[in-house]
Order: C-alpha cells, then sequence, then structure tokens
C-alpha cells in the first residue's frame, strides 16, 4: 500500500495520461503484479479500485509515501 | 438537401465505456465492440429513424481528455471542436463503475459550451458491486438530465431516442473549471481581446498549445511576460489537478458504497493471468488451441465446401450448352469463387476467437505481458495488439496502431504488421502445404499443421527483427511510455460476436469473389483467345491452354521468376495476387481447371500432376518452399497499401514497406529454392 505524494518536479517531461487516468495526490494505490525483467507494473488504485498498467518510467515521475 | 436535414450526433466517452455497444443498440449497423481501450480508433457513423426522424450517429474514439496524446484522440478532439457548427449535441457516456475519470472529460465538454445529453451505463454492474449512485442529486450536481441504460440489453435505448428526437441536449452556461488566480488577468484580457467566448475556451486555446504564435503576437498583453508558467503541458496539468478536485466533492455526496468491495473474478484471474510464468504459459496456450481449431475444426465445413464446388463445377459443364459460356463457368468462375469460400470457416473461427479475446478484457493483459519483451525490437506493448490481429488482416490491425502514443513505436508497428499471416495468405499456405508435406504426423500433430503453424511463428519473427532492424533508422519524437487502463474482466458477447464474424466472413467471400470473378473472366479471356495460327485468322479461339495469350504473357516474365523456381502459370498467379494474396488460388483453380476438362477432378490433384517440359514436377519440395516464403514476405496487398499511405500520410514509408518486403521475398525465395532444388 501507498499514497500519492506528488509528481517529480520535472513535470513536464511526464506524460499527462498519468493525471489523467486518475493518478493523483492523495490517491492510495496498490502494486500488484509486475512482468518479469522489470516490466510494466499492474497498479491499483483509487476508490474506484481502478486498475492500470504503467512502466517503471512512469512510476518514477510520481512521488509516494508507504502506508501500512 | 436530404443530407443536411439528418440530425447529427456524437458518441463521446473514455474508452472502453461501452460507445460502441451504445452505438449497435441504437444503430442497424454493427460494430466492432471490445473490452480493450481503443477498439473504436477511427470515427464511425451508423443511422436510425426514429418517429420519422432520421438521426446519423458518429461513434468517436475514446478520449480521456480534451488535450489528446495519441493519434486516435487527436481525431476526436479535432472532430469534436471543429465540426461544433454541423452537429446537434453530443451524447455523452459514463460508466458506472468508473464516473470519476469520466467525468474530467465531461466536465471539459460542458466548460466549451457543447450541448450534451449524459448518458450513464452499466449502473447494474455498480449495483451488483454495492455501489448506489443518487441520479437525481447526480443530475442537479452537474445541471443535466441524465438517462441510465444498460446498453448491452437494449435498456434505456428508446429514453435516449426519445431525448434526441426532443433535443434535450443541454448547454448549461455554467463553467466548472475556475481559472487559476494567477493567469486570471491574462486570461480574462485574452477573452476580451481575441473575443473568446467564455475563460474556459482561452485557458483551452493556451493549453492545447495551438494558439501559441497568437499568443505571442499580442504578447503586449501580459505585464510581465511569464512564458514558463504558460507552457501548454503545465497548465494542462493544473486543470487536469483542479478538475479532479472538484469532481471528487461532487461524487462525495452522490455515491455510497458498501466498503470494501472486491473485483473477485478479475483478481482471481489475474492471480494467473497476468503471472510471471504463468501468465506466459496460458497465453501460448491460448494460441495454441486457436491455431488447432483453425486447422481442425474447420476441416469439415471445409471438405462440405470443396465437395460441393466440385460437383456445381461437374454440374455446370454437364448442364451448360457446350461452348465457350459452359467453358468459362465450369472452369473458371466456380472453381474460382470455390477455391475462396472454401476458407471462410478457417476465417470465420480465427476471427471469433479474437473477438472473444477482445471482449473479455484479455488483451489489455497481453499487452502489459508482452511490453517488456517487445521493447529491444522498439515496439511498445501495445503493438501486440495490431501484430495478433494481423492474423486476421492487416487493414484493421493497421488502423488500430492509432492509440500507440508514441509516433516512432506507431510508425514501426504499422511497417511490420502486414508480415503476420493474414486470412488471404492462409488459402495460399494450405494449398502449397497440401502439396508438398507428406501426411504423416509427430507427437499427433500432423506435419501439414506443424508447417503451418511454422509459417505463423515465420511471419511473427520476420516482424520483430525488421522491426528492430528498421528502428536505426526513424527518428524518435517524444517520449516512448505505457499507461493503460486494465478494464475487469466481462463475459464476451458469444451470440454477439458470432453475428459480426458471418458478416465479416460474407464481406470476405463477397468482397474477393468480386476480385476473383474479374480475375477469373479476365484470365478465361486471355487463355480463350491466342495468337492466329492460320494466316486468315484474326486471332484463334479455343487454343490449348499453352498456345494462348496468357501463356505468352506467363511466358514473358519466366525470366524474372525462373530462378525462384517458378514455371509461368505460377507467374500468373503471383501477378494476380498483388491485387489479393487470396486471388493466387483462384488464378490457379481457374488455370488448371482449363487444361483439361474433367472438372470432377479437384484442383489440388490436378496440381500435384502437373510436370515441367523437362519431366520436374511444378510443385515439387524446392518450388513449394520458395512459394510459401515468397507469400510470407512480400507486400501483394493493395488495399494494405492504401491504409498504410493513409495513415503515414508519406510515400516514402509506404514505397519503403513495399520495397523491404518485396525484395526480401524475391531474395529468399531464391536462395531456398536454389538450395533445395
Amino acid at each position: 500500500m501507498g499514497k500519492i505524494l506528488g509528481y517529480d518536479n520535472d513535470s513536464l517531461k511526464m506524460p499527462n495520461k498519468i493525471i489523467e487516468m486518475g493518478l493523483l495526490p492523495d490517491t492510495a494505490f496498490r502494486i500488484l503484479y509486475q512482468a518479469p525483467f522489470s516490466g510494466p507494473m499492474y497498479v491499483e488504485f483509487g476508490d474506484e479500485k481502478s486498475r492500470i498498467a504503467l512502466r517503471e518510467e512512469e512510476g518514477n515521475y510520481i512521488i509516494v509515501e508507504e502506508l501500512n | 438537401m436530404q443530407d443536411s436535414q439528418k440530425k447529427q450526433v456524437l458518441l463521446v466517452g473514455n474508452p472502453n465505456v461501452g460507445k460502441s455497444t451504445v452505438f449497435n443498440a441504437l444503430s442497424n449497423k454493427k460494430q466492432k465492440t471490445g473490452n480493450y481501450a481503443g477498439v473504436t480508433v477511427a470515427s464511425h457513423s451508423g443511422t436510425y429513424t426514429y418517429r420519422n426522424e432520421e438521426v446519423e450517429i458518429i461513434d468517436l474514439p475514446g478520449s480521456y481528455s480534451i488535450y489528446p496524446s495519441s493519434e486516435d484522440e487527436a481525431i476526436f478532439s479535432k472532430f469534436l471542436i471543429d465540426e461544433q457548427k454541423n452537429y446537434a449535441g453530443v451524447i455523452y457516456i459514463l460508466e458506472a463503475l468508473s464516473l470519476k475519470r469520466g467525468l474530467l472529460l465531461f466536465q471539459q465538454i460542458q466548460d466549451l459550451g457543447i450541448p450534451m445529453i449524459l448518458v450513464v451505463n452499466q449502473i447494474d454492474q455498480a449495483e451488483r458491486r454495492g455501489i448506489t449512485i443518487d441520479i437525481l442529486k447526480f443530475s442537479e450536481a452537474l445541471g443535466i438530465k441524465i438517462i441510465q441504460t444498460n446498453a448491452k440489453e437494449q435498456i434505456g435505448i428508446d429514453d435516449l431516442k426519445e431525448a434526441v428526437l426532443h433535443n434535450e441536449f443541454v448547454k448549461t452556461g455554467r463553467i466548472s473549471f475556475e481559472t487559476p488566480v494567477e493567469h486570471k488577468d491574462f486570461i480574462q484580457k485574452l477573452v476580451s481581446h481575441k473575443g473568446f467566448d467564455n475563460e474556459y475556451k482561452a485557458w483551452m486555446s493556451l493549453s492545447l498549445g495551438t494558439d501559441l504564435g497568437r499568443i505571442e503576437s499580442i504578447v503586449g498583453l501580459m505585464e510581465e511576460p511569464d512564458s514558463k508558467s504558460l507552457v501548454p503541458k503545465r497548465l494542462q496539468v493544473q486543470e487536469t489537478v483542479r478538475r479532479y478536485q472538484a469532481v471528487d466533492k461532487i461524487l462525495a455526496d452522490v455515491i455510497s458504497k458498501k466498503p470494501q468491495f472486491k473485483e473477485l473474478l478479475t483478481e482471481k484471474l489475474d492471480k494467473v493471468l497476468v503471472h510471471k510464468f504463468w501468465g506466459y504459459v496460458v497465453f501460448l496456450m491460448i494460441l495454441l488451441v486457436i491455431f488447432q481449431s483453425v486447422f481442425f475444426l474447420a476441416e469439415y465445413p471445409m471438405n462440405w465446401i470443396d465437395t460441393f464446388f466440385s460437383w456445381l463445377a461437374a454440374f455446370t459443364s454437364e448442364h451448360l450448352p457446350e461452348g465457350p459460356v459452359n467453358s468459362l463457368i465450369s472452369n473458371g468462375i466456380v472453381p474460382g469463387i470455390g477455391g475462396i469460400v472454401v476458407f471462410a470457416p478457417q476465417i470465420g473461427i480465427l476471427l471469433y476467437f479474437l473477438y472473444l479475446l477482445e471482449d473479455s478484457g484479455y488483451m489489455a493483459r497481453v499487452v502489459f505481458l508482452m511490453d517488456r519483451l517487445l521493447r529491444p525490437f522498439g515496439l511498445n506493448g501495445k503493438s501486440i495488439v495490431p501484430l495478433v490481429s494481423g492474423t486476421a488482416c492487416a487493414i484493421p490491425a493497421v488502423i488500430s496502431t492509432r492509440n500507440i502514443e508514441n509516433l516512432k513505436e506507431r510508425l514501426l508497428t504499422i511497417l511490420v504488421t502486414p508480415f503476420m499471416t493474414c486470412s488471404a495468405r492462409l488459402p495460399v499456405y494450405s494449398i502449397i502445404i497440401g502439396l508438398i508435406i507428406s501426411d504423416g504426423s509427430f507427437l499427433g500433430i500432423r506435419y501439414k499443421a506443424l508447417v503451418l503453424m511454422g509459417m505463423y511463428l515465420l511471419g511473427f519473427l520476420v516482424a520483430l527483427f525488421s522491426a528492430a532492424a528498421l528502428k536505426r533508422f526513424i527518428k524518435n519524437k517524444g517520449k516512448t511510455y505505457l499507461v493503460m487502463d486494465l478494464p475487469t474482466y466481462k463475459k464476451p458477447l458469444f451470440l454477439y460476436d458470432l453475428k459480426m464474424v458471418l458478416g465479416k466472413v460474407w464481406e470476405f467471400i463477397t468482397g474477393a469473389g468480386k476480385i476473383i470473378f474479374i480475375v477469373s473472366i479476365i484470365i478465361w479471356f486471355l487463355s480463350y483467345f491466342g495468337p492466329k495460327q492460320h494466316p486468315d485468322q484474326f486471332v484463334a479461339t479455343n487454343v490449348e491452354l499453352d498456345h494462348s495469350y496468357l501463356a505468352k504473357m506467363g511466358k514473358g516474365i519466366e525470366p524474372v521468376i525462373a530462378p525462384l523456381g517458378y514455371d509461368w502459370k505460377m507467374g500468373v498467379g503471383i501477378l494476380t495476387s498483388f491485387v489479393a494474396r487470396e486471388v493466387f488460388v483462384g488464378t490457379m483453380s481457374t488455370l488448371y481447371s482449363l487444361e483439361d476438362d474433367a472438372p470432377e477432378v479437384k484442383v489440388i490433384d490436378k496440381m500435384r500432376r502437373d510436370v515441367k517440359p523437362d519431366g520436374e514436377k511444378v510443385f515439387s519440395f524446392a518450388t513449394g518452399v520458395s512459394v510459401l516464403l515468397f507469400y510470407a514476405f512480400a507486400m501483394q496487398c493493395v488495399s494494405t497499401l492504401a491504409v498504410v499511405y493513409r495513415e503515414t500520410k508519406s510515400w516514402k514509408w509506404t514505397g519503403l514497406q513495399v520495397a523491404m518486403m518485396t525484395g526480401l521475398a524475391y531474395f529468399v525465395s531464391m536462395i531456398a529454392y536454389q538450395i533445395l532444388k
């Protein structure tokens, strides 16, 4: 479990789709799976339990904190 | 005039919310639906008539925002904004399970002052999960009437038609997006100087970045030209975050749900289907099941069809009056058409499986699994969808690349997708494999099926490696990324998909039938007439095939194709294949039916017996392999080329594709023949 705090300063390089899909500050999420060889992550997030696939590179734009 | 009286209505919403299902429920036209974001990558239109009013509905590609990040979203935005004068309003579709995501785009469109009807689809799904939506409150909060539908069951569709009839499209004056304080002054100046209807329109033209040129020309408006804060991308991010905050507030009042609901089916299935190891095993198993069915299940109907056409050819030959027309019909047209119809079962089975996979939500998992593996080849996980659907036909596959955001990855996918073994190659492969591979089996799988599977694998590998080779020559514009919705699994629409498949197969038969009909007639004419044999003749009629104009032409190209091991008849077959690959079979059927007058003998047996003048078999193992390789690699489909040109808007890439594929085909086939002969 984790929570999104914000985005990396360099948000100009970050694909807008991340935000458009609803990965917003204060959203809780869980990484459920990851494809082999550091492939995409399978993330479940938000109240609507949306599921999304994103690569590690995209994940790196998002600043998160761990929740327990 | 009649066209302008038609009321035009747009269907808009996020990807995968059921737009195409609503479209199909409204109109009589059938359109492919799926459970994968990006099934509608081109805009489609259909019509219906309700109480004497004719309505044209346009199904636009789904989008998450007015700001496009891929080609299909760009089509959507452009249409929505540019065509405002022409359409009566927008039917906006929200999926009850993801209201939040859907309201982002809804409010953007609302703020643009575009009249809308709001539809909430699949409420039953939400209820089943213990989520209750207070529709009255929701409607009040948004200032718009809400129609509830369950499009799959046709529920609510009449309400929707009624609303369209009475023009219940609402244009709320309010604007839900408040211009951020730091830009307020500038935006207000922009509104008054540039004549925007409202602040949001001015804001959007800044955020889209399209009007920057104009903005710079009025830079005097800015007291302190703070260009850094006016970067379009920053504005978009700011807008999205703010809108979501507002949407959260609305939804908090509207939705109530039992805590801790779990998507049990999706959770359970994904434990296996996206598993690091089992996920790939299952994917391979699914592919194997599909191919097994394509070859073994289809065999029975194929035999019936084959027998029927042989009988029909014999019947027409016997009962029509003797003469040229008899020979044209029973030797040319009937076997030509039969040669194609016989592959309808295989194509149908393949398509049916692909449709079921798309419906179920599995394709998004395949993208997830394949992304990492495809990246070294310069492709994106999303490329797997065009590659897999390319096994049916490259045309829709090339169009479906539109939801790949990165232009380089999209171009690469377009260039290599035609290497995938499409259904038009299947007839050619089947007939050649039938001729050169023996009947034995290995571990219970027959050699013929193994070779055919090998051809599919070959197509896939060549697609991958040519992508890896081509990626050096394409400049990368923009970043590559994968941010993709993973939908919940849904039960596929078995019956509905079956209807779709039958429609598609019928299209294939009639489409190919028409071409083959024409080609057969031309070939027959060229083979019926020949250069004059007596001085007093103008042309010779009813000549031996070897003395016909056709043979003359075929023999003319023989020097080019001889290194590949082909005789003139195959040369004619390959030439006609450049219209469409499957025509090869029709041409061969016609040619071999012409040779002797025993229509009841199957064409394949005649081909097997045929020998070259030197006594060597025409379809020897070496020639067969050479033909297989030629058809695997050569770009022989005019329709695909037209679509590739349309999608790339570049003669350079289209030309390169033809040269690369056909050159490779010639080269590889020649080497194979020279080694094996």
